[in-house]
């Protein structure tokens, strides 16, 4: 197993306050590694760093545990293979459900000109395909704006699967779904496992995370308080104190 | 998209009147002649919708806002004058007033650039078009969004007020230049040139239109969308939008720059009122009475405050910024999305009045 995206000796802050301090992380190909960890822990920002979104104060972020991602910006490092499904869901609400996945489908990674050329027809196979696997053909047409919010999750976490991310970041991916939608979403991530890919899931939801999880990271306060199974995680007397058992 | 049928609405006004302004203009229809000021006039606002339409590409499509669309329609006004006062003076050696007014003995040297039409006409197409490029690379790269950006374009256009203000800068001062001999050939100030100048810049107006419907239509104007819905996530889908907002400035600019080249020879004069913030100002708020991000609310917003600014200041001069003001005020208090929306809203009421009697609409792609 390599290693997907490794983190060391990361902290980020804002202004006096430090979000994440001196953190390590790592997350390999063919795994799901599921991070948790109470409010404020630093999970979102942690996504932010490996996407380009914040800046780390100190330490050092490696794609493929050797390409230093410090000097890529965001375009960059998605067209690298970083995919993210944010914590909010951020589909463009004026355009319809079938346009998102069409600007998300990325046929020409080196060439903005011929990817906004790229005949319609050329993407319709591969985003029909995807609008069955998260059940949205029906509101194809429908406006993003107007699906509800577990329709919304679907949809991005369907924009970010149509790029074949190398690494695949999902912040909440079920908060807001019923329990069948978070079981259709356990079986889907199951399906999305491959050797080539790593998942890094941010979850609330424990039972969700101990389904699709390999292995999970326990944050608090902008430190890794625990790593290792969930089920171990759950018997943890630290983890208890700070998350769990609250 | 939104406004199919009032695009083909528009379209057909505007072809209505590009055949009507030869045929009402030159009196070839029995009884039914309009004066040259009504053909002037038409013209002149043609170029005003013109020039909203380029503000709203931007506003509508891309959420981006400028404040300084007069600075790109001026500079297509003063090429155009350029030009006209070259051939003014091959055909009557007589120097321009603002000339001999600097004491000059001729046109600096380099004028002769614009002694010809093609080359003039590349000129309106390039030179805004690179100026905005500039202008918006530096603005777009470093991330100046929202309302900084448009601020920024106000300054930049009262910048280049100051520039023209200033009688050294060569290009007429406060004066402005004036003096236009004759249009394409045709005698400055006639009907013919009237006539001339009111259709191509009908006609400017529906290429446009039918122009800019399909580039929103397209691709490229969901991409314009999806930077005015949320720009980041674009970018973290791999996109740099930089280019993409870059692309659409710059035609945006053109679109204006022909606008003023246009406009300058049926108004025969330039001078640096059209680089006050008050007309970029004004353009905003055209589109925005008119109704966003389709093209033809920004044809109708600015038709129906410049015709009715005409009217008004010929008939109740002091009355006009009011009723502007109101106007302003109840778009944005009734319909926040403009005039447009009259027709959804409209829609809704009946709707609720009789709820079975109207066909249901098909659902919007
Ligand atoms: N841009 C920012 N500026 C200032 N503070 C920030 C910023 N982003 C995050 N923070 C702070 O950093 C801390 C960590 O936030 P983060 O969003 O990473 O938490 P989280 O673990 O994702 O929490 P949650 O489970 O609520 O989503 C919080 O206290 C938050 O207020
Ligand atoms: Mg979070």
């Amino acid at each position: 197993m390599s290693t997907a995206i490794a983190v060391e000796a990361l902290t980020v802050g804002f202004g006096d306050f430090i979000a994440i301090r001196d953190l390590s992380f790592h997350a390999d190909y063919g795994t799901v590694r599921g991070v948790i960890g109470p409010n404020g822990a630093g999970k979102t920002t942690l996504l932010d760093v490996l996407t380009g979104k914040s800046r780390p104060r100190r330490g050092r972020v490696l794609l493929d545990g050797t390409i230093d991602l410090a000097p890529l910006d965001e375009v960059a490092r998605a067209l690298a293979g970083i995919g993210r499904k944010f914590q909010k869901p951020s589909v463009f609400e004026a355009l319809s459900v079938w346009d998102n996945l069409d600007l998300a489908l990325r046929l020409h990674r080196r060439s903005l000109l011929r990817e906004v050329f790229a005949p319609a027809a050329a993407k319709a196979a591969p985003i029909a395909a995807l609008l069955e696997t998260i059940g949205l053909t029906a509101l194809r047409d429908q406006a993003a704006g107007t699906l509800s919010h577990g329709q919304k999750q679907w949809l991005e976490i369907g924009m970010v699967l149509v790029q074949e991310p190398k690494l695949l970041l999902l912040d909440e991916p079920v908060a807001g779904m019923s329990e069948e939608e978070t079981a259709h979403t356990a079986a889907l991530l199951h399906r999305l496992r491959a050797p080539g890919r790593s998942i890094v899931v941010v979850e609330h939801d424990m039972d969700f995370v101990e389904q699709v999880a390999d292995a999970v990271s326990v944050l608090h306060e902008g430190r890794t308080l625990f790593e290792g199974s969930m089920a171990e995680a759950r018997g943890n007397a630290q983890v208890i104190e700070v998350y769990i058992g609250r | 998209m939104k406004g199919e049928g009032s695009t083909w609405l528009a379209a057909g006004l505007l072809s209505l009147l590009l055949v009507l302004l030869p045929l009402l203009g030159f009196g070839l229809l029995p009884g039914l002649a309009l004066p040259i000021y009504a053909v002037n006039l038409a013209g002149q606002v043609m170029c005003f919708a013109l020039l909203a339409m380029a503000v709203d590409l931007m506003w509508g499509g891309a959420g981006v806002l400028s404040l300084g669309h007069g600075l790109f329609f001026a500079f297509g006004g003063y090429l155009c004058a350029m030009h006209l006062l070259r051939s003014a003076y091959a055909a009557t050696h007589k120097l321009p007033d603002f000339l001999l007014f600097m004491g000059h003995g001729g046109f600096p040297s380099w004028w002769r650039l614009a002694d010809s039409a093609p080359l003039t006409l590349l000129a309106v197409l390039v030179l805004p078009a690179l100026l905005a490029f500039a202008f918006g690379y530096v603005s777009f790269r470093s991330r100046v969004n929202g309302v900084y950006f448009s601020i920024i374009t106000q300054a930049l256009t009262y910048t280049a007020m100051l520039l023209m203000f200033r009688n050294d800068t060569g290009f007429g001062g406060n004066n402005g230049m004036t003096g236009f001999h004759a249009i394409a050939g045709l005698p400055a100030g006639g009907l013919a040139a009237a006539v001339l100048l009111a259709s191509l810049s009908t006609a400017a107006v529906l290429a446009a239109l039918l122009g800019g419907r399909a580039l929103l239509a397209s691709r490229f104007g969901r991409l314009l969308r999806a930077i005015r819905d949320d720009e980041p996530r674009l970018r973290f889908l791999g996109y740099d939008t930089l280019w993409l907002k870059l692309a659409a400035w710059c035609a945006s600019a053109t679109l204006a720059a022909i606008a003023g080249m246009l406009y300058v020879p049926q108004v025969g004069i330039i001078n640096p009122s059209l680089l006050d913030p008050t007309l970029s100002l004004e353009i905003a708020v055209w589109v925005a009475i008119g109704g966003r991000g389709g093209l033809t609310g920004a044809i109708l917003g600015a038709v129906l405050v410049n015709v009715l600014k005409f009217w008004l200041s010929a008939a109740a001069p002091t009355l006009w910024p009011f009723v502007l003001a109101l106007l302003v005020l109840l778009v944005v208090l009734a319909l926040p999305n403009g005039l447009l929306d009259l027709r959804n809203r409209s829609r809704a009421w009946l709707l609720e009045l009789a709820p079975a009697s109207l066909p249901r609409r098909r659902p919007a792609r």
